[in-house]
Order: structure tokens, then sequence, then C-alpha cells
């Protein structure tokens, strides 16, 4: 499926993402198996399927990685974390360090250096995706030079996502205390 | 003030809307475009779900039912909707309660058992028999009933939704959907207000909590997230005051006997209810005088509206909102009625909880809304629910960890595809083990369903290709296909859940349950088809004059035969006849239905910039024809107390 076709849109990955959101609810509009609840088995059948596969490019498309992964592979690459290039060794150390920082400071119970730590990775992600940007709006994206940066962006997400758990549990501790 | 009824003998049959919910159940269908709660022969809309098996075999719902529980409290089950799709080892089954328990035999399916007298019964039949008492109360009302909406708490998982259809059918219903109930509770507020934006509804029963953040804009209800917890609710309120007095009079709940557990326990129920108005209650009880105060009361509950708040909270980061871009906030279930509650609400939200719908009565107008429009009686096309599944859906890899295909609050209906190789050499099968849940490992989550995929050659190691596919559809129910790519060996499983009963125990239990056995089943199979077949027929004859273009000649001719062959099956008897020309129509149609979908496609997306102004003026001419054809709704609706 390519997601991108479905939902009427160039294969780019920078989108309108308020647009598309508008684009999903009309075709679900048209095609909600609601939309045909007194229609015969093949019409309930067919917009079932294609509701779903609606819902599934939408699902992909506003999902930066998700996204950037159906990219790649409509350009032909094998996406998937054991498929892809290693990550470089210094990228790795520098990961390792940042980790040990965050870890440090959730240990401290340091929120001010976990929402630093945050917010210096929500940066280097918003440059990664910049060069997505950049990379898929040529005529022939330079693949293989970019397929690492796919093994970054899910660094960045588990980052922020810990930052974001610890961040909720704090909360939870204010919020119950 | 009409007393009399005109009775219309052709009347069709009406769709209804049905809350099953744990402590109180209730139907409601659309009159005069307006959802009604339909009342019994005292004017009260809510059935008690309590269910009395009498030792001659006879069966008592409801109010009857809920008076006989004290004397008989193992043959009278209350709260059945906490057993619904768990197994008979599930930790809730062992909770505080008076229930005689019998463990499955070798072979049978691990369902929670009740020993009733003489009689065994499982969640799904006692939930039938709630069903069946307000099918009736319907049929009552509306003489024939056409199908109907049964709601669900919106954090159902999959067995749990899978044992409600169960229980439906059981009832001899046609069920049209399952409804979340924050949602359907949703539809009944968006419509009443007729107000575009974001809203949490916070939804505390008798025995299960949701919380979902949906956004509603133009008819469209769409949900973000929803959370929740399946075994959180009123009850629990009454199980932390049970033991309150157990302890105010020394006594170890433990070692109460079931007749004053349930005493107890109604007790209990009298208090909360009491403190609702009151600072202070005292009551007369089984071990002397009980007097509890509001603020003792607020400090038990304290950990249950806890746990409401964590579920919140995480809600609203799924949906990617803060408490204050909220439009409004929606108390649904009858446990908001306690002050702590919309306290707690309103502090949580930062802002006053609307409750101006009866929170008993508001899922079941929804449902009833939704029931109306999947019948295609509604006058509205404006409206539709688009909703989530509650929690991830994956299976079990290597490791026992594991692997999510479909992650929660996923838009229904969906898909999603995942691909596998062999872990050794000369494997000739995949164990696939389906589960729910948010936990790592597999051992944590919720077992779904089991199968394997047999007979693959021998092939080395990481070789063979396995693609699984979840599908999900509006229902929130899953059907998995596993196929191996290079023999193109599949199989298909709807996850009939490990923890369900199989289609056959259902139609056995189907058989039993009606009166007069199998001539009635039949009678209502004729009648059942012979309306799905005339719906389908018409709605077919739309769809090759709409999108005539789309048809060659050959192909309309097959059509046009097709239809003609149901015709003429509706007026015999022969339900199977009918059955066979559905089937026809169903191939005679099948790619014009794909190229309609195609169309329907690139319509959606090409008139997209154009609709904008279309709707405006289709909108516009609607609100005229609404005038028209609408009665001026009254200013308290009846079925409704304010």
């Amino acid at each position: 499926m390519d997601p991108f076709a479905l939902l009427g849109v160039p294969r780019r990955f920078d989108l309108d993402l308020g647009a598309l959101e508008k684009t999903h609810r009309e075709l679900s509009r048209a095609l909600h198996p609601d939309r045909f609840a007194s229609a015969g088995a093949s019409e309930r059948r067919e917009a079932l399927e294609k509701a779903a596969s609606v819902n599934e490019a939408w699902r992909i498309v506003r999902d930066p990685i998700r996204r950037a992964e159906a990219l790649f592979r409509l350009h032909g690459a094998e996406v998937g974390e054991n498929k892809e290039p290693k990550a470089t060794p210094a990228f790795l150390m520098e990961v390792l360090e940042e980790r040990e920082s965050l870890s440090d400071a959730r240990s401290a119970n340091d929120l001010a250096t976990v929402a630093k730590l945050g917010a210096k990775m929500k940066g280097r992600a918003q440059a990664v995706e910049q060069k997505l940007t950049t990379a898929f709006s040529q005529e022939h994206p330079q693949i293989g030079a970019l397929l690492p940066l796919l093994g970054e962006m899910r660094f960045y997400k588990r980052f922020l996502d810990e930052v974001a758990a610890i961040e909720e549990e704090a909360e939870e501790k204010a919020a119950t205390s | 003030m009409s007393l009399l009824e005109i009775f219309d003998p052709k009347a069709p049959p009406k769709a209804i809307g049905i809350d099953l919910g744990t402590t109180n159940s209730l139907v409601a269908y659309v009159k005069n475009e307006r959802p009604t709660t339909v009342l019994d022969c005292d004017q009260v809309a809510l059935l008690p779900s309590v269910v009395h098996y009498g030792p001659g075999g006879e069966v008592v719902v409801g109010r009857n039912a809920q008076l006989r529980a004290a004397e008989h409290p193992r043959e009278t089950i209350v709260s059945v909707k906490r057993f619904m799709g768990r197994g008979g080892d599930d930790p809730e089954t062992k909770r505080l309660g008076p229930y005689a328990f019998l463990t499955p035999k070798e072979g049978e399916a691990n369902v929670v058992r009740f020993a009733v007298g003489k009689k065994v019964v499982t969640p799904v039949e006692v939930s039938a028999e709630i069903l069946r008492s307000l099918r009736r109360l319907a049929e009552d009302e509306l003489r024939s009933v056409g199908g109907a909406v049964i709601t669900v708490p919106a954090y159902f998982d999959d067995a749990q939704r899978q044992a409600t259809k169960d229980a439906g059918r059981l009832a001899g219903l046609e069920v049209l959907r399952l409804l979340n109930e924050p949602t359907a509770a949703a539809l009944a507020y968006g419509l009443e207000k007729k107000q575009n934006g974001k809203f949490a509804v916070y939804d505390l029963g008798g025995g299960t909590f949701d919380v979902t953040v949906l956004v509603l804009d133009d008819g469209v209800f769409q949900v973000r997230s929803t959370g929740g917890d399946s075994a959180l609710g009123g009850d629990d309120m009454d199980r932390a005051l049970a033991e309150e007095i157990f302890r105010g009079a020394g006594k170890d709940p433990a070692a109460a006997t079931p007749g004053e557990v349930r005493v107890v326990l109604d007790l209990a129920r009298q208090v909360k209810h009491g403190l609702t108005n009151a600072d202070i209650v005292d009551l007369e009880g089984p071990f002397g005088a009980v007097s509890i105060s509001r603020a003792r009361f607020d400090e038990l509950i304290q950990p249950i509206l806890a746990r409401t708040g964590v579920a919140c909270r995480r809600a609203l980061k799924d949906a990617e909102l803060k408490a204050e871009e909220l439009d409004g906030v929606i108390l649904v279930g009858g446990s908001t009625r306690v002050p702590a509650v919309r306290a707690y609400v309103a502090k949580m939200f930062g802002k006053e909880p609307l409750g101006d719908i009866d929170p008993d009565q508001v899922v079941a107008l929804g449902a009833a809304i939704q029931a109306n429009i999947l019948s295609g009686a509604s006058s509205s096309d404006e409206v539709l629910l688009l909703d989530v599944i509650p929690l991830s859906l994956g299976i079990e890899v290597g490791g026992g960890v594991v692997d999510r295909i479909l992650p929660r609050n996923t838009t229904t209906p969906a898909a999603a595809r995942a691909t596998y190789t062999t872990q050794e050499d000369k494997q000739t099968g995949f164990e696939i083990h389906v589960v729910q849940g948010e936990r790592e490992l597999a051992g944590d989550c919720r077992s779904l369903a089991r199968f394997t995929l047999k007979g693959i050659p021998p092939m080395a190691a990481g070789m063979a290709r396995l693609e699984v596919t979840f599908r999900v559809d509006a229902d929130g129910l899953l059907s998995v296909n596993a196929k191996e790519e290079r023999t193109g060996l599949e199989q298909t499983v709807s996850v009939k859940p490990s923890y369900g009963l199989d289609d056959e125990t259902v139609e056995d239990m189907l058989l039993d349950a009606i009166d007069n056995g199998e001539a009635d089943l039949a009678a209502r199979k004729l009648a059942e088809v012979r309306v799905e077949a005339s719906r389908v027929a018409s709605s077919t004859r739309k769809s090759i004059v709409a999108d005539a273009d789309l048809l060659d000649d050959a192909e309309k001719a097959k059509i046009e035969a097709a239809l003609a062959a149901i015709d003429a099956s509706i007026a015999g008897t022969d339900a199977r006849k009918i059955e066979r020309g559905l089937d026809d129509l169903d191939h005679a149609t099948k790619d014009f239905a794909g190229r309609r979908m195609n169309r329907a496609i690139a319509n959606a997306i090409a008139g997209q910039s154009l609709t904008s102004v279309e709707q405006t003026v289709e909108h516009a001419k609607g609100i005229e024809e609404a005038h028209a054809a609408r009665p001026i709704p009254p200013a308290s609706p009846s079925g409704r107390t304010l």
C-alpha cells in the first residue's frame, strides 16, 4: 500500500497534517462501515477494507518515523532495525553519554536537567526532520546516505518517551500527595 | 395529550439502543427524532442488572430479583458484567462476593461458571437474561424490534466485547453494533448541544471506569484516545464502605456468610446514596447501628479516585492535549453523582463538568441514536462516530516479548501487517499467540487466542516468511490472518477468545433458551433474513442507479437477475433460498462494489476543496428542511430527568 497515493498527497516528508486530518475525515465519511450498514455484503466488505486502509495510511503518514519509513520503502530501501546500516560509533558514544545524564538526573530527581535534556533531543529530532524534508523534496533522494537517520529518529523518540515518563511519574507523585 | 397511540401494523421494526450496565440496564429508541428511554409498568427506566435463578428453574430479572438477593445470595447474580469475558481463575472472580463458582471440566472453555441451585450458568447467559428482559420491554412498546446497538465500556478488551455480542445473540437480538459507552454519551450530548470542540467523557459506572477524549467537528465524533479500568467503579466504593462497616462491628469480612456479605453490601450502597445529599448517614445494620460521615466516605474512596486520575492524565497525553484545551467534560455513570467524584473531576480538568443529561440514561440515549442511524431510519447522514481500540494488540515473539501490531488508540476499522520468519531449521509450523495489553511481556498481557499455522515445507531458519494481518472491525473485534508467503499457505481466525464460548455452544444455548425451540428459531431466522434481503436489494438498486456508468451491460444484467431472484424468494418461506440469492447478488456485485469504493475515495479527495463550498450550501438547505420536517423539541424532553 502506498499511503501517500491513497490519501492523494505527494511523497514528501513535510505535509500539511491539518489538511490531511480533514482529508482523512472526509474519506471516513465516505467509507466508514456505518455508511454501509444496510448495503449488500460486497459493498460492506469493500467499505470495511478501504476504511481500514485509509486509517492505516493516516496512521503512517501522521507519525514522523512511520512516514519516513514509508518514504524509504517506496524508494526501494529495506527498513527495520536489523536491516538498516549500523549507527556510527561516534553517534553511539554520544548517545550513551546523554542516556547516562538522563538516568543521573532521574535518580537525583533533577527535573530541570531532565527538561533540558529533553529540549536538546527535541532540537536534534527536528534537525533530522529538516534533513528528511529537504531530501524527500528532491526528485532522486540519496537513500543510502539518509538511511541512518531512521535509527537516529527512533533513538530520539525513545529518549523523549523516557523524558515524558519521568515527568509523568513526578506529576503522579505531585497529584496523589 | 393523547393517551391513545395509533398502532401501524406495517410499521417497520425499530432499532433499539441498550446500555447493559453493571448495576442497571436500560433500553431506548428514537421516537419522533428524539431518543427516549422505555419505561416499565411502574414507569421506571432502570432495570437492575440482577438475575435470580429460582429452585423450580424460573428466572427473575430486575427489582424482583434484587429483593431475593439477601435471602438467596448464591442464586442471585449481581454485577455480572464484571465477570464477562473473564477466566474462572481471574483474580477478579475471587473478590468479595457471595457466589459459588465451579471450575471448568477438562475440555470446557475457561469461563466463569456460577452454581445457582441445580443449574450452572455463565456470565454470557446471565447477561442474556437481562437483555431478553429489555427486549421484551421494548417489544411491549414497539411491537417489533429490529436490531440493537449494545454499549460496552470503551476499555473492554476483545474477550469482553465478544462475550457481550454473544449475550446479545443469545437474547435473540440482531446486534447491529457494539458501541463504546463514552462515545454513546458524547453522541447524546453532541447532538443536544450542537457545539464543536474537544471533550473528555468521564464515565464511572457501577463496575467500570472509562475516560475518552474526543473531537467533535461538524457531526464527526472522532475519538482521540481512551483509557480506563474495566474493574473499577461504584461497586468498589460499596466494598470499601462494607469493609468499614464490618470493621466497625469488629467482624472479619472474610469470615462472613454470603448472606451477611450481601446485606452489608446493600447497606453500604444505601449509605453511599444517602451521602450524596447528607453529611452523615445513620442506619440500623445487622450488627447494630452504623454511622458514617461524608468526610469519612470521601477518605475511603480516595484510592479509587486516584486510579481514575491516572487514566485521565494518560488519556490526555495520548490525545496530545492539555486539560485547559478541553471545551468541556461530560459526566456519565451513576457513580458520578457522588459529590467527591464531581469535585475531583472539576479539580483535575480545571472546569465544572457537564451533567445535565441524566448520567444513568445518557449512554442508552446515545445508543438509540446510533441504532437509528445504522438502521437507516435517521434523516441525518452528517453524524459519524470514529472510535479507537483501547488496548494494543500484538503477538508473542521470541523470548516471550510482545510485538505490537496495532497500538492502542488506533482508529477503527483498522488493519496492520507484520512479517516474521522461522527461528529454527526445518521448522514446519508457527505458533501464533495473540495478546492484548500494554506490557512488554506476553505473560503480563491478556491472552486472546492461540493458533498454529502448520504444513510449511522444511526450510533453513530465516527462510520462511510469515505475514500476519490484524483486522479490527467497527465493533472493536479482532480477526487475525496468517500467511506463509513462499507456499501461499494461509489461515484466518476470527479471534474467539481463549476465555470465550465457541459458536456451537452459543447456538446450543440459543436453542435451549427459546421457548419453542427449533420451530421458533426457524421462524425468527426467516423473518430476519427477509428484512435483510429487502434492505440489501433496495440499497443495491440505489447503487446501480447512482453509479450506472461503472457497469457494463452484462454485469448489469447479472445483478438485475440476482435482484429479481431475491424478490421472488422473499415472497416464499425458504430462508435458505433467500440466503443463496444474497450470495449470488454478492458475487454479481463484487467488482462493481470495488469500483464504487474507489470512486468514493477519489471524490472525497478531489472534492475536498470543493466540498467546503458545497457543504455550506447543503447545510443551509438542510436547516430549511429540518425546520419544515422536525417538530420543535420540548424544553424538557420526556424520558430525562434534569
